[in-house]
């Protein structure tokens, strides 16, 4: 991979980790040069961390050694980086406030040309949100990038539904990151492409997540909430994509589920409720293809009809109703479980999808 | 001077005959017992000195050399200190009469009594094999002894007793022979699953697990009856035969814990504390070796409650067990098979704090915590568990309804002609296979799948998130399904039934 002297600048710059992002950015002064003038941050260095530390800086940015271990060790690891300066860049990430100086790439970089969407939401989904947030990643997936984080529920459930052609934004550097510790990391590790801002040996820290969220809302031209507590990072997400004038999207919740009350938040501020992916395609002025069609015996029919006018139903509920022993209604569901009508809550729940 | 009394030593549940060699001569007094025996023999000398003396006889006061011969193999127990007396007194020539081929076997009181043994029937069985038909026992273990045809048993109670036997001073009768049926017919368990409130899916389950001897895993929050519905798995299960029985005795009988009639008529249930090591669990222990619980479980369930709670090494050290259906512990001293043909029961919470998936309260662990929990227990020992199945939270409404659930002994016919099913499908294989057991071979023979259940388990393996290594275990839940249905083919239905029982692997993303 080569860089021209511009993205050059911009790759060690981002790599001087006695620098803040806020530093960086005053350094490069209207991000026109591409070159850094530590002049421009100098107040700014000296007054947090002294004058030997800005002198370190300075000395650190024109060291050929720096720069040729920083180099060698992307080309060792298989990063690519794309620059405020590349052509690449992309255009919705250019147009935010706070654009990240250098993005880390690791797969398939081509994905970033694409028109995308982001889908998140907090680790504790209840299942039949997980199950709908991965039908909608999947649908949409047709016309957009799926972009998301890389924890576990719903950022997984998204992952998966878009198979792992999707984008995960991580929070710390690649050497901290498996892709082999689950199943949806790796099919975006095959299929997908994973972006961080930091060069791969900076370390996981709580508060990094809180502008990767930035860059999963600055990436995409709309943010789909699928489950948020009352104090959730997907809420930090959503109102980063409100601020950079995005689409907001949410799933309503029925009162009192706890990992809904800040999607229902989101509603009541504005943010478009979505119950179906139309509502989004819709937003942007596209239709859906035709799903495929399933076809049910009668008793999955009338299964599936009492399971739908109620939401969620207890097996024994269900067998009272249909006047079926449980027994019986266990392969039904089970069949219907494999068509991806309904879902398991656990507790020999079933709701549907 | 010299005498020769026979008696029997146990290695696990088989055993030697062991000559009891007494010297008695002139020279300083000593008393030598030689012949590898281990704390509780050596210590019969001070039992069998008193016992002779307060049974109205004299204790030889000579250089007197005992040999339990064959003198290489451990001697342990206290079942020698009856023959060790009764040489004594022959040694001593206060005791003229034969005492060929007679197997004494007892412990003896200070005054004189005899006192019950531990692994008396596998002793009685083993010699019966190699040939011996008399003994002399303590009359405690009567009731033990009364189930074995063939043999010439004399139940005595006292050191006085056994010499008034030997000589023909009294007359004594055998123990009768008893009929193992009249016995079963007796006991019953303590539970039944018209206890069972509700549960329509764990109900099922649990018959579809004994009708094929699957392995079981109950998942739901605590309180919600996992205990009691694995407490009801022996009521539905086929009732012993008298050799399974035996079998089952035997193993109590080396381990002490049997109780007054002598024989276990009703299928085991184990349950040890989450606490329980690796030994404890499989057998072992210093000088004797021990059966563990698995094999006390033999023919019966082994219940498992908090399944993540135990040691990792422990729940490891099952895999090897179910496999085989017995267990050999090996040390230092030798090694033991002990069978362990028993169905695993287990029961865990669904994560840490135990309402996941609870209709009614919120469960507040991370999907991380879950998963740690979860895999707690290893991907190869979950392999063994066919039958994963949730267990609800019942209602109070269910708790008090009136409504009488089905008994036990309607299941359990059910059950019985799902294993007759099975009996003459597998007449040409191993003794005893049942469903649970088929191996890949028996699957391709026995379970052919029509195509439209290839492409049923084929979208199930997909959308249910089903580990490739599940395909056999439904397949075989599947046949099982299919027996208690009466249905020659397995069906699709069937195969969708299975599945559903995966809930453990499914449940969570």
């Amino acid at each position: 991979m080569t860089y021209t002297d511009a993205e050059q600048n911009l790759i060690v710059l981002s790599a001087i980790c006695e620098m803040n992002y806020n530093e960086k950015y005053a350094s490069l002064s209207a991000l026109m040069s591409y070159t850094p003038d530590f002049t421009a941050c100098e107040n700014l260095l000296i007054k947090r961390s002294g004058i030997g530390v800005y002198n370190k800086v300075r000395e650190k940015f024109n060291d050929p050694a720096f720069r040729k271990k920083i180099f060698d060790g992307l080309e060792k690891r298989g990063v690519e980086c794309v620059t405020y300066a590349s052509d690449d860049y992309p255009e919705l990430l250019k147009h935010i406030p706070t654009p990240p100086i250098v993005l880390y790439l690791k797969g398939k970089r081509e994905l970033l040309r694409r028109r995308s969407l982001s889908i998140v939401g907090s680790r504790r989904t209840t299942p039949n949100s997980l199950a709908q947030c991965k039908r909608f990643a999947n649908e949409l997936s047709e016309h957009f990038l799926i972009v998301s984080g890389s924890a576990q529920g719903a950022d997984s459930a998204a992952l998966e539904g878009a198979q792992g052609f999707a984008v995960s934004v991580i929070a710390f550097g690649f050497d901290h990151l498996n892709p082999q510790s689950s199943p949806q990391l790796q099919a975006v590790a095959q299929n997908g492409l994973f972006i961080s801002e930091y060069y791969p040996t900076v370390a996981p820290q709580s508060f990094l997540f809180r502008y990767r969220n930035r860059i999963i809302a600055g990436l995409s031209a709309g943010t789909l909430v699928v489950s948020a507590g009352d104090k959730s990072g997907a809420l930090i997400t959503a109102n980063f994509a409100a601020d950079f004038g995005r689409e907001v999207f949410a799933f309503p919740y029925n009162i009192g589920v706890s990992s809904g009350e800040g999607c229902n938040n989101l509603i009541k501020q504005g943010a478009n409720l979505c119950q179906n992916p139309l509502d989004i395609l819709s937003a942007f002025g596209l239709d859906l293809k035709p799903s495929f069609i399933v076809t049910l015996s009668d008793d999955e029919k009338e299964a599936y009809a009492i399971i739908k006018e109620s939401g969620e139903i207890f097996l024994p509920t269900l067998s009272q109703n249909m006047g079926v022993p449980s027994y019986k209604l266990i392969p039904i569901l089970s069949s219907l479980e494999i068509k991806g009508l309904i879902c398991r809550l656990g507790g020999n729940r079933y709701s549907v999808i | 001077m010299f005498s020769k009394i026979l008696s029997y030593a146990l290695n696990g549940l088989e055993g030697v005959g062991v000559e009891i060699e007494t010297d008695i001569n002139k020279g300083m007094v000593s008393y030598d017992l030689v012949g590898l025996p281990d704390a509780a023999v050596k210590e019969s000398k001070e039992r069998v000195r008193s016992a002779i003396k307060n049974s109205a006889f004299i204790f030889p006061i000579n250089k007197i050399t005992i040999n339990l011969a064959p003198a290489d193999i451990k001697k342990e127990g206290s079942q020698y200190d009856l023959p060790i007396a009764i040489s004594l007194l022959k040694a001593s020539d206060q005791l003229l009469c034969d005492t060929d081929g007679i197997i004494f076997l007892g412990e003896l009181a200070l005054d004189g009594a005899l006192r019950p043994v531990t692994g008396l029937l596998p002793i009685l069985i083993s010699a019966r094999n190699k040939g011996f038909k008399r003994f002399v026992i303590p009359a405690a273990n009567a009731n033990e002894a009364s189930y074995i045809e063939g043999l010439e048993v004399y139940a005595l109670s006292s050191l006085k007793e056994v010499v008034a036997y030997v000589n023909g001073e009294a007359q004594f009768s055998p123990v009768a022979h008893r009929g193992y049926a009249a016995v079963r017919e007796l006991k019953n368990y303590d539970y039944d699953l018209s206890l069972v409130r509700g549960q329509a899916v764990a109900r099922r389950a649990l018959e579809i697990a004994v009708a094929g001897g699957h392995n079981i895993l109950f998942v739901g929050p605590p309180g919600s009856g996992k205990t009691l519905l694995a407490r009801c798995i022996p009521t539905i299960m086929p009732d012993m035969t008298f050799d399974e029985a035996l079998e089952v005795t035997k193993i109590h009988s080396v381990a002490g814990e049997l109780s007054e009639e002598g024989i276990v008529s009703l299928r085991p249930f184990r349950t040890p504390h989450h606490t329980a090591t690796t030994v404890s669990l499989c057998g072992g222990g210093n000088n004797k070796i021990r059966p563990g619980e698995i094999s006390m479980a033999h023919k019966g369930v082994l219940f498992l409650d908090e399944l993540p709670e135990y040691s990792r090494h422990t729940l490891e050290s099952l895999r090897q067990p179910l496999e085989d259906r017995k267990i050999t512990i090996t040390r230092a001293g030798g090694a033991v098979t002990y069978p362990a043909d028993f169905m695993l029961c287990a029961g865990m919470n669904p994560c840490p704090c135990g309402n996941y998936g609870s209709a009614y309260l919120q469960c507040t662990c991370t999907p991380a915590q879950i998963n740690k929990y979860r895999t707690k227990i290893s991907g190869p020992l979950m392999d063994r568990i066919d039958i994963q199945v949730e267990v609800d939270g019942v209602k109070y409404d269910e708790l008090a309804g009136d409504s009488s659930a089905e008994a036990s002994a309607e299941v359990k016919k059910r059950v019985n002609t799902a294993r007759t099913i099975q009996h003459e499908r597998f007449s040409g294989e191993k003794e005893g296979m049942i469903n649970a057991n088929m191996g890949d071979k028996q699957i391709k023979k026995y379970c052919s799948l029509s195509p439209e259940c290839e492409s049923v388990l084929r979208a199930a393996y997909e959308n249910l998130h089903l580990s490739a290594r599940a395909r056999a275990r439904i397949i075989k839940v599947a046949r099982t399904i299919a027996d208690l249905s009466f249905s020659e083919e397995i069906l699709p239905e069937h195969i969708l039934e299975a599945a559903s029982y995966r809930s453990y692997e499914a449940g969570i993303r």
